[in-house]
């Protein structure tokens, strides 16, 4: 029976919700509360975190006790490849230039899926960084390096 | 000033030779993230957004507009003539009008929707026209406590008309306030919950959040499902209904008009559910409710035309009160504050250019899609050959340089990659992110009306119910609520979303 039990995506919403409030509430032990009449900067926050908490716990515990439905199947390999492809365009935009960074993004998201054929991706992720560079550099004036300086 | 006068000083803004050619960009663009699935017109307008500091706020508005309702028209385009439906609010307009395709009637199928968007759409505008004035003067008299319950209501109703468990809406609600939170408090001069980061020190800003979120988690879900397109290469041929099609389609569009129009104008509805609501209603009142679905016009007529006035008509609380009922909405705030325009009830009066020029651009934006998009359907079609495998690198490239531009830093990226990988866990989970945007930009007005009531009070709560307006409006949460808690009703709130 044991393991007939459990709504896994609402248990989960539920201690994210719980976690949420108790990371607000230590970020915001030092600020004043003060009283109803004249809130300090930590009143609303502090409030807001315990009704959080409220809500994480009930549907936590609502989760508990009703009957099993799993997490929907995750695929690591979309997700993280997508994330990485923002983390490569934060960390060379600066120093790389915005040719580099566009190309590697490209090149990084395309990966996320399983289906890619080179020669289109290429020839599609040369076009692509071609017009941002026209767009986004010479039409609307981003202030961008183009390419990379060391 | 008359309604005449502003209609005039309305159309002699937005037929400027540059308004002009901004409304056409932003319908062509709407239409285009319209056809694409995959693309919404939220995370277009996010990634626009940052493009329309450099121009004049009449403009940008214009152009912001013209996506929106352009897209819902886009949407529709893709849900006849491949079953694939671009936007949310399409989804129905498949039922029938794909069938209708089907049998050889696409033509009739596309210009009856063209037509009752338009219809729609010209009723819209007037209803704003006619609803701006009185509803602005009314909310001139708002004072805090007005504000934070009217505030109040919004929030609850978008969470009645969400999908899913509304326990969970509220308290995503309750998160986006939170998120809403971050930064300098206004009254002491205090950060908070930055977590010592500078670059958060004024707030989150607000399109890395709502990229993040729709845009990149979306992406991300999206690539999970396995994408399949087929297209229907038949050629289109004569466009024009016939007259029997007319007449079996006008009395569809009025219902829907009416549906649609007042939908749009509650928080929460927006463009995604009218079309749902028309087509069940349609099918209340037929007398052979077993044809719906086998191709017939009404299908097409009644949730193209809801559609289309519900996403005109939820620009009201928007312009007359400052209030944004949908994610797209609030992004919009976002657009008029970056130009330095506070959005709220005295704009009308003190921007009459801009709000007139906006609300007569939606009427010329809507007449120039029928107009370009009935010829241009073959290549709205065609851009749905591109497969997914190469557009979404191009999108998720469009979100970074959206995001960086928002604010000139690469912070706003990171930013951006948090939220992403947040949105992520939240379609894991089946909660709906849209009321949590709704609650990050409402926070801050909802914390400053609430503190501001206390402190004139004394710190006595009953001011909410002593002042006539504000119990109104909280006396219509009340019933909202109610609404959500008792099982009956809640149970055909649960079939009426799922129709």
């Amino acid at each position: 029976m044991q393991k007939s039990r459990g709504d896994i995506p609402g248990i989960a919403f539920g201690g994210f919700l719980i976690l949420l409030a108790i990371v607000a509430l230590i970020e915001t032990r030092n600020l004043t509360v003060g009283t109803a009449a004249d809130m300090g900067p930590g009143y609303v926050p502090r409030a807001l975190s315990l009704v959080i908490m409220a809500f994480g716990l009930v549907i936590a515990g609502r989760g508990l006790f009703t009957g099993r439905r799993p997490l929907p199947a995750i695929k690591l390999r979309p997700i993280l490849s997508v994330l990485v492809s923002l983390a490569v365009f934060a960390l060379l935009l600066p120093r790389g230039g915005l040719v580099l960074a566009t190309l590697s993004t490209m090149a990084c998201s395309t990966f996320s899926s399983a289906d890619y054929k080179w020669r289109e991706s290429i020839i599609f992720a040369v076009i692509i960084t071609a017009f941002t560079v026209v767009l986004f550099v010479y039409g609307l004036g981003l202030p961008l390096a183009v390419w990379p300086r060391w | 000033m008359g309604l005449f006068d502003n209609l005039a000083l309305g159309f002699s803004t937005a037929l400027s030779v540059q308004n002009l050619l901004f409304c056409l960009f932003g319908v062509l663009i709407g239409t285009l993230v319209g056809v694409l699935p995959g693309i919404s017109p939220l995370n277009t307008t996010a990634m626009l957004l940052p493009f329309t500091f450099g121009l004049a706020p009449t403009s940008a508005m214009i152009m912001l507009a013209g996506i929106f309702y352009g897209a819902q028209y886009g949407g529709s385009t893709t849900a006849i003539l491949v079953n694939v439906p671009g936007e949310t609010s399409a989804v129905v307009t498949c039922l029938d009008g794909y069938q209708m395709a089907r049998q050889g009637k696409a033509g009739p199928a596309l210009a009856i929707a063209a037509i009752s968007s338009f219809f729609a759409g010209t009723v819209a505008t007037i209803v704003i026209a006619l609803l701006s004035e009185p509803l602005a003067t009314l909310a001139l008299k708002f004072t805090a406590p007005e504000y934070f319950s009217l505030l109040i209501m919004g929030l609850i109703a978008a969470v009645v008309l969400a999908h899913g468990s509304p326990f969970k809406a509220i308290a995503m609600v309750l998160v986006g306030i939170m998120a809403g939170l971050v930064g300098m408090d206004v009254n002491a001069g205090v950060p908070r919950l930055t977590f010592g980061i500078p670059d958060i020190a004024d707030g989150m800003d607000f399109v890395p959040v709502v990229v993040g979120l729709f845009g990149i988690g979306e992406v991300a879900a999206n690539l999970e499902i396995p994408q399949d397109r087929s297209i229907l290469s038949a050629k289109i041929k004569n466009l024009m209904p016939s007259w029997a099609d007319f007449k079996a389609a006008f009395p569809a569009i009025l219902r829907g008009t009416s549906v649609g129009t007042i939908l749009g104008i509650l928080p929460g509805g927006g463009a995604a559910l009218p079309p749902f609501a028309a087509y069940a209603l349609e099918k209340k009142v037929s007398r052979h409710p077993e044809r719906f679905g086998t191709g017939i016009i009404q299908g097409v007529a009644a949730p193209e035309s809801a559609n289309n006035a519900g996403a005109q008509t939820s620009f009201i609380p928007l312009l007359t009160m400052g209030i944004p009922t949908n994610p797209l909405m609030a992004l919009m705030i976002g657009a008029l504050m970056i130009q330095g325009i506070q959005p709220g009830p005295s704009m009308i009066h003190d921007q009459p250019a801009l709000y007139w020029g906006v609300v007569a651009s939606m009427w010329i934006g809507n007449l120039m899609l029928v107009v370009i998009n009935l010829p241009l359907i073959g290549i709205w079609v065609s851009m749905l050959r591109i497969p997914y495998r190469l557009l979404f690198p191009a999108i998720i490239l469009f979100c970074c340089i959206g995001a960086y531009a928002s604010s000139n830093s690469v912070f706003s990226v990171w930013l951006m990659l948090g939220w992403g990988a947040l949105g992520y866990f939240f379609n894991k989970v089946g909660v709906q992110p849209a009321p949590m945007v709704l609650g990050f930009v409402l926070g801050p007005m909802l914390e400053e009306n609430f503190r501001r009531t206390m402190l004139i009070s004394g710190g006595d709560p009953l001011v909410f119910i002593e002042r006539p307006i504000s119990a109104t409006l909280l006396a219509v949460a009340a019933a909202l609520l109610v609404v959500l808690i008792f099982p009956a009703i809640r149970k055909k709130r649960e079939e009426a979303l799922q129709e």
